[in-house]
Formats: structure tokens, C-alpha cells, sequence
């Protein structure tokens, strides 16, 4: 006499299970909720900073440049920023609506923070460096993964460098005036630096032969570094 | 598109899974009462008769220390005869056992090589016991099994068969520890699927049978090289009851280097894959309860399901490697630390799908190890089971499937 199982122990089963699964997939939902909502809270911080940033200016003019607080924290957090923003898109897909908002408002701040940079360079008559970067991940770009090594790797190594990048493709109508104004073609990766357009990948190498600058800071912050140890070596 | 519709198969496939998992859970709580019966070796009401078969062939380093294990088993004398049956080696097992010549609960033959099966057909065509088992000469017994398992016959008289506990004698490499907590998780399984008629295999090491089976339902068939398989496969076919009872614990040793864990393991999957195909009738049929609806099913599509599965691993693993390689021979090696901001902690559905079966699984473990050993103990070889075994089984499975598709048979050795 074969044991005979109860069809609620089936159903039972199925319930827990589809409990489980779905459960799974509640929660996982629940943190990317999070975390999309994490992003906008720092897009929302750089906002008010750059409108902090821009009264500021605008109160001041020319008269006191030393007060502008536009430092390289500033730069960091859009650095970290653009970091979490490439994970969600690795994670939710680039098609996703929230990423897509997400990547407006992030090309928005950024625009927004490379005008002011050219006002205060303008008036103050500071030199900042800026690279703005051109990418694809539609597939069609084989070297802008790797392009984006390059640059994470400078904004590390370099502070003092403010890369913006862009979505060649994404449909907003600043960052496609961006585009027309800086004369970028659709041949990725591109960088514009020094207003001047270039195609292809350039390794990090490349990039610091283009900015002769970025040398004299390495050697700069190691002489530094070297006259710090020396000090506290002395102690 | 290609990517979605192979996550939709593995996310099928995971649900399946899931639903396996939490079934054998179920009954786990309801049978868990049963489980933590201590035995006691009380005087049994009847003594059945019983016949021990020890087919050799080529066992001439571990026959002594079976039958040994035999013959210190608790059991009356007068009820227990031991047979121990030379398959034609071809090195000293002959000269070897005739140490035991004298004992009259032993009996020697010496026969042809003809495979296990004949040597096991020999045994039970000359044994007169009521029970008749066979102890392979790789394996030994623990001093109270038999009277565990001669307890569980006379408490239920539609038991036809029982299977034992089979734990790994002596582990000594990382692949025979690795093989303990697989056996532990083995045997947590087994018991679970005993409730349910749904047992599959009937191991060499001490599965005792009634004697009337054979009558019913005849004598052991080549099978693949997995006789035991098929045979309880026919007692299922039949109907008859077959209950592991979990008290009752055999040793048995195991592979110890990977060619010789392969060679075993290809003919265990193969053997599975061919002789439920040779019982499809029984699939998805009703009458044949969980054993055709889910433990068949299981036997066979469970290989592809944990290939599929351990595709899906290697490509993102393969993945995550290319572009970690782009990345170093871009920029080279970064030996900054991993960034510890908890905005990184994956938590994407299969992730968390993976803790879960992860937690499942451990929970699994642990009854296996609580139900071997008494109570859980921390070992080297769970570390060895979680972290190795995905990465070994794919080997003989992937070769199985191979041999199953061009019907390409596996040897013993």
C-alpha cells in the first residue's frame, strides 16, 4: 500500500515556496527602491549645492573670487555619484525608467556644474581641468568600457580633475546642445578637452600627454607627500 | 531578449527547486518527532532469519574487516549466516577468507566472474534466511543494525525493504570529507523521501530485503552497472514498500582522489539517467505517488537542471572575469580595498535567490549531520561540500548526460 499524500500538502508547498519566490523578488525590488531613492537624495544635495554655489556667486561677483567654495569634495561626490549610477544601470538594465530619469538629472547637474566651473574660470580667472566624456553602452562602443577604466583610474589619481560624462544617446535636449556645441561626432569614445574634440580610446597615458598639468600636480602632491613623511619622521 | 529568455528557464528551474526544497521541509516537520528517536536495544519480539551476502571481486585489503563487522554484528548467531562469495578475483581474497572457513555462520563459494549481480543472484538463490541483505566488501556495519532494521521489519509488515544509513568511513582527503557531508545530506534526503514511497535506490551496503521479493519480482539484472537502482525501481513498479531506517548506520568507503570519484559517480549517474528511462511508465502517474510525481522526474531532469544552473554560474562568472581582465590590463592592478559602502551589497533577485537556497541548504546540512551523528558538528568537509562539489559534479554529470545521448555504457572500474 503506496503512502498516499494529501493534496494540501502540495498546495501547502506550492503556497510557501511561491511565498518565498516572490518574496525574493519583493525584496530585491524593495532595495534598488532604496537605492534609486539614495541617488536622488545626493543628485538633490548636488543640486542645492550648485545652486548654493551659483547665488553665491552671483551676490559676490567678481569682487571676492578667494570666497567661492567650489572645491574638489564637490568633484568626488559627482565621482562616487556616477559610480552608483553606472551599478543600478549594470543591475536594472539602461533601458530602465528610473535609471533614465536618474541619468537626466545626473547630465543636468553636470552641465550645470561645467558652466559655473567656466564662469569662475572666467572671472576669477581660475584653471580648471575638465575632461567631458562621450559614451555609448548600446553595444556599439567596444572601448568605452575600457575608456571608463581610464578616467575612474584619473578622478582617482587626480582630485583636481572634473570629468563630466555623457550618454551619447540619451534623449535629452541639453545634452544633445552639449553635443552640437563641442562639435562631437558619433565615433565613441569620445573626450573634449581643451575644446577640442578626440576619437577613440586614449589610455591614461594619452590623456596626461594631452594635459601636460596633470604631471606637474603628481609632482607636486609627491613632493608634498615626500616633505611630510620627512617631517614626521623627524618627530 | 536571448538573455531574458534564458533567465525565464532558470528562473522555472529555481522555482522547482524551491518547491523540492520546501516539500522535503514539510515532511522533515512532520516526521521530525520519529527522528529523534534514540534506539535502545531492547530484546526484539522475533528474530527473522537472516542471510548476509559478501560478493568479492578483487577485495582482498577490506573483506576481512567486512565480514569481521558481521560477525561482531548484536544479533543471535543461530539466526545470522554470512555468505561471502569470490566473483573470480584474480588476487588473494580467495586465500584471504578462508580464515573464516571454520566459522559455521560462514559459507564460502568461489564462482566466475560474472558481474556483481551474479554473484548477489548466487547468494540469494542458495541463502534459506527470511531476510536476505548484501554488505558490499568496501563497507562495514555498525554492531546494532541489523537488529534496527530486523525491529523496523517486525513493526511493519508491509516492508519489503530496508535501506540504511550510509556514512563515509574514515574521510582522510579533501574529496572523501567532502563526500561525509554529501552522504549526511544524502541520508537527511533518503529519510525524508521514505515516508513518501518514494526511495530510488536500494545501496549495496546492507539493504535487506523479505525473501519473498525475489519470489515476486525475480532475481538482480545487470542494470546499467547500478543494479540496485533497478531493482528498487522494479519493487516500486510493483508497489512494495521500501523504508530506510536511519538507525541502523553502515561505513562504507569512498573515492579518495578525483579519476576514481569520477569513474564512480559517472556509472551512478548514468545508471540513474538509463534505468528511469527504462521505468518512464512511472512518470508523472499517479498511482506511483511522489515517486512518479516528483522523485523520477527528479532522477532524470534534476542532471539537466544542475547543469543548466552551473552554465548560468560559469558564464557570470566568466563574465565578471573578462571584465576584470579589461579592466587590469587597461590600468592595471589597483590595490586599493574594496569599496565597503553597503550601496554595492548585491541584492538583485537571483542574489537573494541564492542566500535562500544557500540557507536552505545549510539547514539541510544540518539535520543530515544531526541525524548521522546525534548532534551538529562544525567540519572542514561542509566547507569542502558547499564550495567544491558544484564545481567537481559537473564533470561526471556533463559526461553522463554525453553517454546517455549516444547510449554509451560505463564500466564498474
Amino acid at each position: 500500500m503506496r503512502a498516499k499524500i494529501e493534496t494540501k500538502k502540495y498546495v501547502f508547498a506550492f503556497i510557501i515556496a511561491a511565498i518565498v519566490f516572490f518574496g525574493a523578488l519583493g525584496v530585491s525590488n524593495r532595495f534598488s527602491e532604496k537605492r534609486i531613492a539614495e541617488i536622488k537624495t545626493v543628485e538633490d544635495k548636488i543640486s542645492l549645492d550648485i545652486l548654493s554655489s551659483e547665488t553665491q556667486f552671483a551676490l559676490l561677483k567678481e569682487s571676492s573670487c578667494r570666497a567661492i567654495d567650489h572645491g574638489t569634495a564637490f568633484s568626488e561626490e559627482l565621482g562616487s555619484l556616477a559610480a552608483k549610477l553606472s551599478y543600478m544601470e549594470d543591475n536594472l538594465g539602461n533601458n530602465n525608467p528610473n535609471v533614465i530619469s536618474l541619468k537626466k538629472y545626473y547630465s543636468l547637474l553636470q552641465i550645470k556644474d561645467y558652466l559655473l566651473v567656466a564662469q569662475i574660470k572666467e572671472k576669477c580667472g581660475t584653471k580648471p581641468i575638465t575632461v567631458i566624456y562621450f559614451y555609448s553602452n548600446n553595444g556599439d562602443c567596444d572601448d568605452c568600457k575600457k575608456e571608463g577604466y581610464v578616467l575612474t583610474k584619473l578622478r582617482e589619481e587626480y582630485p583636481e580633475l572634473r570629468i563630466y560624462s555623457f550618454d551619447y544617446n540619451l534623449d535629452l535636449s541639453a545634452v544633445k546642445t552639449m553635443k552640437s556645441i563641442q562639435g562631437v561626432q558619433n565615433k565613441l569614445p569620445a573626450l573634449v578637452i581643451w575644446d577640442e574634440p578626440y576619437y577613440g580610446f586614449k589610455s591614461a597615458e594619452d590623456v596626461e600627454k594631452i594635459i601636460p598639468q596633470l604631471k606637474r600636480l603628481r609632482a607636486v602632491r609627491e613632493k608634498a607627500e615626500a616633505a611630510k613623511s620627512a617631517t614626521s619622521t623627524k618627530k | 531578449m536571448v538573455e531574458t529568455f534564458f533567465n525565464s528557464i532558470l528562473y522555472v528551474f529555481l522555482f522547482l527547486t524551491l518547491y523540492l526544497e520546501v516539500f522535503f521541509l514539510i515532511t522533515f516537520f512532520e516526521e521530525r518527532l520519529k527522528l529523534g528517536i534514540i534506539s535502545v536495544r531492547a530484546k526484539l519480539s522475533r528474530y527473522p532469519s537472516v542471510t548476509i551476502i559478501v560478493p568479492c571481486w578483487n577485495e582482498e585489503k577490506t573483506v576481512s574487516k567486512t565480514v569481521d563487522s558481521l560477525l561482531a554484528l548484536h544479533y543471535p548467531k543461530d539466526k545470522l549466516e554470512i555468505f561471502i562469495i569470490d566473483d573470480g578475483s584474480t588476487d588473494r581474497t580467495w586465500e584471504v577468507v578462508q580464515k573464516f572457513a571454520k566459522n559455521t555462520q560462514v559459507k564460502l563459494f568461489r564462482k566466475e566472474n560474472g558481474g556483481k549481480h551474479t554473484a548477489v543472484n548466487f547468494g540469494i538463490e542458495n541463502s534459506t534466511g527470511e531476510l536476505v541483505g548484501c554488505l558490499d566488501a568496501d563497507s562495514f556495519v555498525d554492531k546494532d543494525a541489523l537488529h534496527e532494521i530486523a525491529s523496523a521489519f517486525n513493526e511493519d509488515r508491509q516492508m519489503m525493504a530496508a535501506t540504511p544509513m550510509l556514512v563515509v568511513h574514515e574521510p582522510k582527503t579533501i574529496l572523501q570529507k567532502m563526500q561525509k557531508t554529501e552522504y549526511h545530506t544524502g541520508a537527511f534526503l533518503k529519510r525524508m523521501l521514505s515516508p513518501l514511497d518514494a526511495i530510488t535506490v536500494t545501496p549495496g551496503p546492507f539493504s535487506i530485503f523479505r525473501r519473498e521479493v525475489f519470489k515476486k519480482i525475480g532475481l538482480y539484472k545487470k542494470a546499467h552497472n547500478t543494479e540496485d537502482m533497478e531493482f528498487a525501481l522494479r519493487m516500486q513498479a510493483n508497489h512494495m514498500r521500501i523504508r530506510n531506517v536511519h538507525t541502523a548506520q553502515v561505513h562504507t568507503t569512498t573515492p579518495g582522489t578525483l579519476y576514481t570519484l569520477y569513474r564512480q559517480r559517472l556509472r551512478w549517474a548514468y545508471g540513474i539517467m538509463k534505468n528511469t528511462l527504462d521505468y518512464r511508465f512511472m512518470i508523472f502517474r499517479s498511482e506511483y505517488g511522489i515517486l512518479g510525481t516528483i522523485a523520477l522526474p527528479l532522477s532524470f531532469f534534476g542532471v539537466f537542471i544542475f547543469l543548466y544552473n552551473f552554465g548560468f554560474i560559469v558564464f557570470h562568472i566568466a563574465r565578471v572575469i573578462i571584465s576584470k581582465t579589461v579592466e587590469i590590463s587597461t590600468v592595471g592592478l589597483s590595490f586599493a580595498l574594496p569599496r565597503a559602502d553597503s550601496f554595492f551589497f548585491n541584492t538583485d533577485f537571483m542574489s537573494i535567490l541564492s542566500y535562500v537556497f544557500l540557507g536552505l541548504g545549510l539547514v539541510i546540512i544540518w539535520n543530515g549531520v544531526k541525524l548521522a551523528e546525534g548532534r551538529f558538528r562544525p567540519s572542514s568537509g561542509i566547507f569542502y561540500f558547499i564550495f567544491l562539489y558544484g564545481i567537481v559534479a559537473p564533470i561526471w554529470f556533463t559526461r553522463a548526460v554525453v553517454n546517455v545521448a549516444i547510449s554509451r555504457g560505463t564500466s564498474w572500474r
